[in-house]
């Protein structure tokens, strides 16, 4: 749903922007297109008054200067000078149509129309009234006459005009997107519900019925294939604890009899050993396959896991108690540093416990000259996580190697062979983590020790 | 305890090698009176004809698996069942336990723990309930006596109060060894333990008064230091 509102809300935006764009394109063009061409050249007044400037009274008679009467023929025009009782004392090109005595009324309609329809432009001179006539048809004449209050409420309207066409425009965006949202938003619903690997069904109708029928189809593709795949690795996952549970008879029969045969007083001390070696072989075997069977019930997420809510703290004491109990060799020290007893996870205690130790033991195994060892929780709360770290002090790995050492042994993706030990312990710790929501990430490099950091999320829980 | 290897035991499994394993293992520990079956329909003929004080089931078998088998038989008879199963998913255990079974083993598996678990079951079902008395154990000049809930010195008898007896048994069962204070904790006020670390000190010292010679550098009852706590025996 969010999508939605993000799309509306750009296309909202987005007409908004383009509305507001158009305005400013028209003004522009109205200036410079529409109204280009209304005053070309010198304007009529510009030119009356021109002429009148250059109008003199020289010896009784009036004289133009040549400029002013270059501008007359450029434009085609005529000019006369009445005096103030109306007569024409001086006059250029003047047509012969017109009169040559004007009474008040006749000034007062040719000053402000035309005078028989030549468009004419006054202007006061000192002798009289100066008069220019423009060719008939060459300029229109309006007179505007406008009531003052709403000359001062141009700014105001146009003003309200622009919030207006910017208000209609908000609506009109918003109408048509919301239908548009409408349309797309269960598309958007299956897209979503694709993503997280949920059956999607779009109802197909309207403009986007092409797209909905598609998101259906993959829909439909990707359930097919997650049952493919669940149903292979469930037929692996069978075959290989069905191998395990065919392995288990005949090793029970091994280690059954080998035992018997260790504790028997009829048969030789010699042998006795040799019967031991067989049921300890026997039993190592019997360990393998039950980390194996782990790994791969965990690899195919079919290991069930009894949750409940553990302290990390506790969980690492308990670790720690066992490895003291079973006579941890005096190279080795284990150290616990706990900022919060409070954090606690929700996981398999036995799975968890596993997975601690296969770290610790990982470090005892690779430090044949001893090394410290260091168990740490850290929490995290604004991030909702909390890290149990196991870091020993002794000779570390490679860091290119670090990869490897968390796929399993002889698997394609792993590139180095394995040093010492089954290599399932790393493995299985990755996993385990995993089936918690968490993540393993190990740090090292030659002679800089190991830290494997183990992120869970967190419980929050009321104490 | 002769009485009890005298009780019939029923081994149900398909492969008839391991019924005989574990047949020469019985008889060789003393019982004498062993059946076995190879399918579901033999064994519950054998469980009506001969009524079998306990039988060891297998899960998979040819005619159906131990869970079915588990459910037909306590129809009519309430005998003990000790799961034998080549499968060792926990689900299966808590199943086959969820069921009403006695115990769970997983093959491959050591004899030894097998007719060990099967004594269990068996004492537990047929022997008349005894009373087993609780230890009594010296710590130095101390004798403790968890029986009475006492610790006896030359000075005189000190009572032991109800948690102190708690922690002592829980100490003691593990004797050299670490326990976590969260593993006393949990015996002494259950799975909500949580809060009682400084309790579980005060205990501990009250304790240590009572056993030690000097208290404040005691010799028996030792903290291990960010772990637990941990009894020495230096007799044993």
């Amino acid at each position: 749903m969010d999508g939605a509102v993000r799309i509306l809300r750009r296309f909202v935006g987005s007409t908004m922007i383009i509305s507001v764009f158009l305005l400013v394109l028209n003004l522009i063009t109205l200036g410079t297109w529409v109204l280009k061409g209304m005053n070309d050249g010198p304007s009529p007044n510009s030119i009356t008054q021109g002429i009148t400037k250059n109008l003199h009274l020289d010896n009784e008679s009036y004289y133009l200067d040549a400029e002013a009467e270059k501008l007359l023929q450029q434009n085609d025009a005529w000019a006369m000078l009445l005096n103030n009782n109306g007569i024409v004392k001086w006059s250029y090109v003047l047509p012969d149509e017109l009169p040559r005595f004007y009474s008040l009324t006749d000034v007062a309609k040719f000053s402000r129309n035309y005078l028989l329809d030549y468009p004419v432009y006054v202007w006061e001179h000192g002798d009289g009234l100066v008069v220019i006539g423009f060719p008939k048809d060459s300029v229109g004449k309006y007179q505007f006459g406008f009531p003052v209050k709403w000359i001062r409420d141009i700014p105001f309207r146009s003003f309200a005009l622009v919030i207006g066409n910017i208000a209609l425009a908000l609506l009109l965006s918003l109408l048509i997107g919301s239908r548009l949202i409408k349309s797309i938003t269960p598309l958007i619903r299956g897209i979503h519900a694709l993503a997280e690997e949920q059956s999607a069904h779009v109802e197909p109708k309207g403009v986007l019925s092409s797209l909905a029928t598609s998101i259906n189809h993959t829909s439909a593709l990707l359930q097919q294939q997650n049952v493919a795949l669940k149903a292979r690795d469930e037929a692996r996952s069978n075959w290989i604890s069905g191998i395990f549970h065919d392995i288990r008879t005949p090793l029970s029969m091994v280690l059954g009899y080998a035992s018997e045969l260790e504790e028997s007083e009829v048969v030789p001390l010699e042998q006795q050993q040799k019967a031991s070696i067989i049921r300890q072989q026997g039993e190592k075997l019997r360990s393998l396959i039950s980390d194996l069977n782990l790994v791969s019930m965990l690899e195919y997420e079919m290991q069930p896991l009894n949750t409940k809510i553990i302290r990390l703290s506790a969980l690492a004491r308990h670790v720690a108690a066992d490895f003291l109990n079973n006579g941890l060799d005096e190279r080795f020290s284990l150290e616990l540093d706990f900022t919060n007893e409070h954090l606690k996870v929700n996981g398999d205690e036995k799975l968890l416990l596993r997975a601690i130790t296969n770290l610790i033991q990982n470090s005892i195994t690779h430090n044949e000259i001893g090394c410290q060892i260091l168990l740490q929780t850290i929490a995290f709360p604004n991030k909702k996580v909390c890290h149990f770290i196991v870091s020993d002090n002794g000779k570390g790995v490679p860091s290119s190697e670090l990869p490897d050492l968390l796929e399993l042994p002889y698997s394609s993706t792993r590139k180095h062979p394995i040093h010492n030990g089954h290599g399932l312990g790393l493995p299985m710790v990755a996993r385990i983590v995993k089936a918690h929501h968490g993540q393993l990430t190990l740090k090292s490099d030659t002679g800089r020790g190991m830290k494997a950091t183990i992120e869970f999320p967190t419980v929050e829980v009321s104490v | 305890m002769e009485d009890l290897k005298h009780k019939k035991i029923l081994i149900v499994d398909d492969e008839h090698e391991i019924r005989n394993m574990i047949d020469g293992f019985l008889r060789k520990e003393g019982f004498t009176r062993v059946y076995h079956a190879g399918n579901c329909q033999e064994a519950i003929a054998i469980c009506l004809a001969d009524k079998p004080a306990i039988a060891i089931l297998d899960i998979m078998l040819p005619d159906g698996d131990g869970f079915t088998l588990l459910s037909s038989i306590r129809r009519f008879s309430q005998m003990p069942i000790l799961f034998l199963s080549a499968r060792g998913e926990d689900e299966h255990r808590l199943l086959g336990l969820g069921l009403g079974a006695d115990d769970y083993m997983v093959k491959p598996f050591l004899p030894r723990e097998l007719v060990l678990r099967l004594l269990v079951i068996l004492r537990r079902v047929y022997a008349p309930p005894r009373h087993e008395p609780q230890p009594i154990f010296k710590l130095g000049e101390h004798t403790v006596d968890l029986e009475g809930a006492v610790v006896q010195c030359r000075a005189g008898e000190q009572p032991l109060t109800a948690k102190e007896h708690a922690l002592l048994t829980k100490l003691y069962e593990n004797r050299g060894r670490i326990v976590t204070s969260d593993a006393l904790c949990q015996s002494v006020w259950g799975d909500d333990y949580y809060g009682y670390e400084n309790t579980l000190m005060v205990h501990i010292r009250r304790i240590r008064e009572k056993i030690e010679t000097t208290p404040s550098s005691p010799e028996h009852l030792l903290t291990v230091r960010g772990l637990g706590y941990k009894l020495i025996m230096k007799e044993e």
